[in-house]
């Protein structure tokens, strides 16, 4: 029998539902963080909302961070924060209860297959899109045909996410049905993030599928005004948004500060209002200053810092090596060297946000995680012994980006923790952020510091399609362990959560044991508000996610 | 006079195809691809497929060969046309409109400060030199020097933060549309660069002053029986401004286009901003036009400061 998952129309009744709903919502996140249940699928509040109650109407908010773009077109991998406030998604997380539960967007409701293998949608009706177009089923088909068949010369950055569709098709007019190859139990949360927008069929078809250089209308909260290049973005409210009820703000100003320190200083003076991540310092300024700005940490953004292990060069062919590596450098001493600039929280092969993730509990008696590296480092001269390399190895080439961070702190402490603990001798070459992709492609390093070991989602299941699968689109450590890619495709295609969670520990384990790269942490995120901008509930998100604000209004 | 700055002009053309050639050059020797900046959120490091790759390379026109993209972009620079940044599209004599005011008048403002804290600084000292006023004004004048603008500028913000809780606008606003606003950007990284110029002048205030004053007509103004500040005012101080001139002239050039580190303390969406993100995304276009309007912009300040000359010592004739 096939599970449906409703959304609907707004009415009174459905309204006093909705907002009994939500209060419980709080209750029942705190229940089902210890107790996840399928597929994110409790729903309790149909559409999204601010989380406090008779949210005042009005006001620009001002928003500081990244705002520029290299072109518009988001499934081609342009800066998504911006843009995605003018679209909507198929569904997306509940801004209310801090991003616990998955509520319907645009579709209004969705069906799952018993077998986990056809999800259908049916989309709301009477949507339009900014320009009159109507918004239809065809949209869907149109913007993720694109996605995951992209036409010649499109690159498509969110194809492998999906690589499991064989088949999206528009059933009627209001109804869509994505087709699978093979269950993915993560399947409906790939269409959570703000990158996941719908473009309009007619502007696809329009400017021939690429939209890099068309700000294509959206059916979202904000319309565009103005863009002044590299400074701004105006947005105004859209006054026939599908959602009556939302947005509550006027409109939008979305500063480009692209530095955290001055997205800081520009929240504490005042001259933004929001900003999703700010630096360190300006955010400890921050926490002594909670008479005019609130401050928290986003737990667990998708992306980490690491050491790129090359598994192709030796001796790090070898997984002896790569494991005495693993074992023996303290994350904890990294974490402590980098803290004066970001927060990284230790954690085991995937962000410590996800619901499969090891407890710091577990961590602390784990080989290699552990903070007494003593035992680590005796199990990693042997390890090292047996590999044929008892004295170290010298000349191991480490690269680095060139941004002091990484080049004046995470490199230099690695390398002063791989020459002490295994007499491994690196010699750092730095060199700019933008040719270290180049490196990785060509896989012309022994060791790298980067940052490109993520998760497009909190389930880390597509991450470790791309980062640690032979042949992954990320996979730059050229990894390749054919135990551990049955393994995960085991992991994908399991549905029993629990099941899935005993997988996942026996990935990690496998993971361990074979050490593909370093992985030091993932990072959190700094946010700060001045006090009057609500309706984000920071304070309840369970992972970072730097998208929509239509849900925020201002208290002045 | 017409005829010298004809000269100078055409002697300039050479001057400014040898910066058109060498960037364009520098551009596609030195690693590092556009398209690779292009192609992503992450710093583009998603996998592009090799059609995928040469889509982009012809959107952008780098497929052609490099002889021929040379040839067009000059064309192109003669018909007026700068082209298009690599990474935000937009049209680069747009971005040089909206950017250049503002970096512009802050080099201006900081030329001006420097004069009017360095020429007497360095005056007092020459006039008074070796008294105990001449010794705190070198300390001073040394330590400035010493210290980088940036960090000035860092120590500013910073202040300015942590004791009033406010910081200078991070959004473009000009002169001619909120003057307060404006100054309110501006003052502060024109102090932090200032600073540094002014000591510098004052130093070569200092040497070139104290060198006039060795002259034989000052001697004579002084045995004529003029009072002391018409010596110094107007025999000296002129006479030694041919070497201030040029200083200024050369820095108004460099902090065009060198503020960048100022900028950037800042937060002043400048043209040294502009430039420093270009590089990093390795926006050859926009790297290549930005660096081509250094080079007249000095071409055109070293015309101007030799063409002042005559008008501070009217024994310099141009021919």
């Amino acid at each position: 029998m096939e599970q449906p998952r409703l959304g609907g129309k707004v009415n009174r009744r459905r309204f006093l539902k909705t907002a009994a709903g939500t209060t419980a919502g709080a209750a029942l996140a705190a229940w089902s963080l210890k107790h996840p249940a399928p597929a994110r699928a409790a729903l309790r509040s149909d559409r999204a909302r601010a989380a406090e109650p008779n949210p005042k109407r009005g006001g620009v908010l001002k928003w500081a961070g990244p705002a520029e773009v290299a072109h518009f077109d988001v499934h081609q991998g342009t800066f998504r924060f911006v843009l995605g406030q003018m679209y909507n998604n198929l569904v997306r997380f509940n801004p209310a209860d801090g991003l616990k539960t998955i509520i319907p967007d645009l579709a209004e409701s969705w069906r799952i297959s018993p077998d986990g293998k056809t999800y259908t949608f049916r989309v709301r009706d009477g949507v339009k899109f900014h320009d009159g177009t109507p918004f239809s089923s065809a949209d869907v088909v149109a913007t993720f045909s694109r996605i995951i068949f992209p036409p010649a010369g499109m690159a498509s950055l969110y194809k492998d996410q999906f690589a499991t569709v064989e088949k999206v098709e528009a059933v009627d007019r209001l109804t869509v049905k994505f087709t699978l190859k093979e269950p993915r139990p993560y399947f409906l949360e790939l269409f959570t993030p703000s990158s996941m927008i719908i473009y309009p069929k007619k502007a696809l078809d329009e400017n021939n599928q690429d939209l890099r250089k068309v700000i294509a209308p959206g059916t979202g909260a904000f319309m565009f005004k103005e863009r002044k290049v590299a400074e701004k973005w105006v947005m105004v409210r859209n006054p026939n948004y599908w959602d009556p009820e939302l947005p509550y703000l006027d409109g939008l100003e979305l500063l480009h500060i692209p530095a955290w320190t001055d997205r800081g200083t520009a929240v504490l003076t005042g001259q933004a209002d929001y900003s999703p991540n700010v630096s360190l310092e300006t955010h400890q300024e921050g926490l002594k200053r909670k008479d005019i700005v609130g401050t928290v940490r986003y737990p667990g953004e998708f992306n980490s810092y690491q050491v790129h292990i090359n598994n192709e060069r030796k001796p790090f062919n070898d997984p002896r090596v790569r494991r005495a590596i693993n074992l023996a450098v303290s994350r904890q001493n990294l974490i402590k060297a980098f803290g004066t600039q970001e927060p990284i929280v230790l954690t085991r092969w995937m962000t410590h946000a996800s619901e499969f993730a090891s407890s710091l509990k577990e961590l602390e008696g784990l080989p290699g995680y552990r903070a007494d590296k003593a035992a680590d480092i005796a199990e990693a001269k042997k390890l090292m012994a047996a590999a044929g390399i008892p004295d170290g190895v010298k000349g191991v080439d480490l690269v680095s980006a060139s941004v002091a961070p990484h080049a004046e702190i995470l490199a230099p402490a690695f390398q002063e923790e791989l020459r002490r603990t295994l007499g491994i001798e690196t010699k750092i070459r730095v060199m700019e952020r933008a040719l270290l992709i180049e490196e990785l492609k060509k896989g012309t390093f022994d060791m790298m510091v980067h940052t490109e070991y993520r998760s497009p989602i909190s389930d880390p299941g597509p991450g470790w399609e791309m980062c640690l699968k032979t042949g992954g689109s990320l996979n730059f450590s050229r990894y390749g362990n054919p135990e551990f890619d049955r393994l995960l495709k085991q992991i994908n295609s399991e549905t029993d959560r629990a099941k899935r969670k005993r997988l996942f520990a026996q990935g990690m384990a496998l993971l361990d044991q074979t050490a593909p790269l370093y992985l030091i942490g993932f990072t959190d995120h700094l946010p700060m508000w001045r006090n009057y901008v609500k309706g984000h509930a920071s304070e309840a998100r369970v992972f970072s996610e730097l998208g929509r604000v239509d849900t925020f209004w201002l208290d002045r | 006079m017409r005829k010298y700055l004809a000269q100078r002009l055409l002697i300039a053309v050479p001057t400014l195809l040898g910066v058109t050639l060498l960037i364009f050059i520098a551009m596609r020797v030195l690693p590092g691809d556009p398209l690779a900046a292009i192609s992503g959120e992450g710093g583009g490091s998603y996998v592009l497929s090799q059609e995928q790759l040469q889509a982009a390379r012809v959107s952008l026109g780098l497929d052609r060969p490099y002889a021929i993209q040379y040839l067009d972009w000059l064309k192109d620079i003669l018909r007026g046309d700068l082209g298009k940044s690599f990474w935000r599209g937009e049209p680069i004599r747009e971005l040089i409109f909206r950017r250049g005011p503002i970096t512009g008048q802050i080099a201006l403002m900081a030329v001006i400060l420097s004069w009017i804290i360095g020429l007497p600084v360095g005056l007092v000292g020459a006039v008074w030199r070796n008294s105990w006023t001449d010794y705190v004004f070198r300390f001073v004048v040394v330590l400035f020097m010493a210290i980088p603008s940036f960090w000035v500028g860092l120590m500013i913000v910073l202040s300015l933060v942590l004791a009033f809780t406010w910081r200078p606008p991070l959004t473009i606003v000009y002169l001619w549309d909120d003057p307060i606003r404006n100054l309110q950007m501006t003052a502060g990284p024109a102090l932090a660069l200032g600073i540094a110029l002014a000591a510098m002048m004052a130093r070569i205030t200092r040497s070139s002053v104290l060198e006039v004053l060795g002259e034989d007509y000052v001697r004579t103004a002084r045995a004529k029986g003029l009072r002391e500040r018409i010596v110094v005012w107007r025999h000296a101080l002129v006479n030694a401004m041919l070497p201030i001139l040029t200083v200024s002239g050369t820095a108004f050039g460099a902090l065009l286009g060198g503020s960048v580190a100022v900028e950037r303390a800042f937060g002043v969406p400048g043209l040294g901003l502009a430039l420093v993100f270009a590089i990093a995304e390795r926006d050859w276009m926009l790297i290549q036009n930005l660096v081509l309007l250094y080079g007249v912009i000095f071409v055109l300040i070293n015309l101007a400061v030799d063409i002042s000359y005559g008008w501070f010592d009217p024994r310099i004739r141009f021919q």
